[in-house]
């Protein structure tokens, strides 16, 4: 076995490598090369001049940089807290194979193959305050055409619900771990009289623990790297009041502020390992690699 | 929900909770359809007639919309630029990927879980923190403006969840496989190649589909590391044509529909691909 048809170090070393060369361009040299310039002053060209932790203390001193971190949470409580609770609703309604259970499963999943640019392009569309379908309802209604995407007031609920409705995702992952639940459960509970409720809450539900956590957990790591949707539909105004971590990085990198920009990357990348770790924390030890991962 | 005999008001309530239960399973359905059926719509209909009314029926389904935007939007060129990406990526990634999945599926060696872990790992970094070394690197190889090298960019973000997906695919293949090609005289590379690799083509059909709907639709890289329409992908066309013609609503629908037509056919030939991919954590964990 170790001779015949078995691999060398340097045979195994070398299927390793296209991987281990993508890898390290673009995971391993922009992680370590995003701490560093954090600590300097740069602008892109030049040397890059040590500073130390002064980009942090400007960056969270800046009301943009602070709103941004306020609406990444925003995002990531909505998509943790009512996109998976609504995705495990209809997980647990599929579950039981009403008719035409498979159709829906592929239809609800089918908006998340579609670009966010067409999405946000066909959503912006729709809360257009001349010729979008909400303001036609509202007109039909005899209210008062409103803008969504550009009043302050309802700008973030407009992109938030434009998304957080998209339950494909989670609901795939959940009606998985819902059909996977035994069915002898269930019968043992009928037989014990309890009525679909019941068993929904009492068998479905906990059964479904380890998935709810990993789904919530992965939802609000992806709200707080929130960044496409609100970039195509408002570019984060108006006056800033949709704007996200995501945004004000791009926009001081356009204004060359580089050293800022790469602060702002790790603030990120700290915001939402510090969410994944206090949500198994708060809602239970499950490793969300172990699921959603592996 | 059937078969318990009871009072009235327990069919009633029955009643009432398949009730709720389709208003539910109808309003989503509803949100996954009606956004798309109403841009297909105002793709048919006239520039006024989108104005004048956001619920009317086109008076005569209108195919110039799709003329013009073709015309007009270099549509043809976009589409060429986002296959030539689309397809790179595909085959990069899935030889990248199959080459590591081998030897870290098939092999015993010292520190594999530990780089099988790291590799996953991935799949928590938020990739639009690396804007500025992404850019920065891409600059310096000189490689700005390069179809190329989207085609790199999208090959590496997905290796993570590629290695995840080929990994557990050739983790179930019977070792008595290769050891039967061993004693045939197999060699190592021929194990990959002749044994492994065609016994893992479903897993590689579904690491594959993803990385395609990934690379089609991937906007924010392509923002940052094109600028010319030599290396512009269909995302950035469509999202340019609005400021373009800024009073042709009606033939910036038709591009948008065109430009999610590969996407939705991918997903409506091998959506029970895809959503195997998706559930494989799920029902393992």
């Amino acid at each position: 076995m170790k001779n015949r048809g078995g691999g060398s170090a340097f045979k195994i070393a070398a299927f390793l490598v296209p991987v281990g060369v993508l890898f390290a361009a673009f995971f391993l040299y922009p992680f370590v090369f995003t701490l560093f310039a954090s600590l300097t002053r740069w602008r892109g060209i030049g040397a890059m001049r040590f500073i130390g932790l002064g980009n942090f203390g400007r960056l969270l001193g800046d009301p943009t940089f602070r709103l941004a971190i306020r609406n990444n949470v925003t995002w990531a409580l909505a998509a943790g807290f009512v996109q998976v609770p609504l995705a495990a609703l209809v997980a647990i309604l599929l579950a039981r194979r009403p008719r035409g259970w498979k159709f829906l499963r592929t239809v609800y999943f089918l908006p998340n193959v579609i670009s966010t640019v067409a999405l946000a392009m066909v959503w912006s569309a729709l809360y257009n305050p001349q010729y979008g379908f909400f303001n036609g309802l509202l007109k039909l209604a005899g209210f008062e055409a409103r803008n969504f995407l550009g009043d302050p007031s309802t700008a973030l609920l407009s992109v938030i619900v434009s998304s957080v409705l998209y339950i494909g995702y989670f609901m795939i992952i959940l009606l998985a771990a819902a059909m996977n639940i035994p069915q002898e459960l269930y019968e043992a509970a009928k037989i014990d009289g309890a009525n679909a409720f019941q068993q929904e809450f009492l068998i479905t539900v906990p059964m479904l623990r380890g998935t709810l956590v990993t789904s919530i957990t992965l939802a609000m790591a992806y709200g707080m790297r929130h960044f496409e949707a609100t970039f195509l539909m408002t570019g984060g105004g108006p006056a800033y009041s949709t704007t996200t971590m995501g945004i004000d990085l791009f926009l001081k990198m356009d204004a060359l502020r580089y050293s800022e920009a790469s602060a702002a990357g790790v603030i990120l990348i700290l915001l939402g390992t510090v969410v994944i770790v206090a949500i198994r924390k708060i809602l239970g030890n499950k490793d969300p690699m172990s699921e959603a991962g592996q | 929900m059937s078969g318990t005999p009871g009072s009235g008001g327990l069919r009633a309530g029955a009643a009432l909770a398949v009730l709720l239960k389709w208003i539910v399973l109808v309003f989503f359905l509803a949100v996954a359809v009606l956004p798309l059926a109403w841009l297909v719509l105002n793709s048919f209909k006239t520039n006024l007639e989108i104005q004048s009314s956001p619920f009317s029926l086109p008076a005569r389904p209108d195919f110039e919309n799709y003329a013009n935007a073709v015309a007009l939007a270099d549509l043809p060129r976009l589409f060429l630029n986002s296959v030539i990406v689309a397809v790179g990526t595909v085959f990069l990634n899935l030889v990248a990927s199959s080459m590591a999945g081998f030897v870290l599926a098939r092999e015993s060696w010292k520190g594999r879980e530990t780089v099988r872990t790291v590799l996953e790992a991935g799949v928590l970094v938020p990739i639009l923190a690396f804007m500025v070394p992404y850019f920065t690197l891409v600059t310096r190889l000189g490689l700005y403006d390069k179809l190329v090298t989207l085609v790199l960019v999208y090959a590496a973000i997905n290796v993570p969840v590629s290695i995840f997906l080929v990994t557990s695919f050739m983790r179930a293949i019977p070792k008595e496989m290769e050891e039967a090609a061993i004693i045939d005289g197999c060699s190592f590379v021929q194990r990959f190649t002749k044994v492994v690799l065609p016994l893992s083509r479903s897993g590689l059909v579904t690491a594959g589909t993803f990385c395609f709907i990934y690379a089609w639709n991937e906007f924010l890289m392509a923002m940052l590391l094109t600028s010319s329409i030599s290396a512009r992908t269909i995302q950035l066309g469509i999202r340019f044509f609005t400021s373009q013609f800024i009073t042709d609503y009606a033939g910036m629908f038709a591009a948008i529909v065109l430009s999610i037509l590969p996407s939705v056919l991918a997903y409506v030939f091998l959506h029970n691909k895809i959503i195997a991919g998706l559930t494989a954590g799920a029902v393992k964990g």
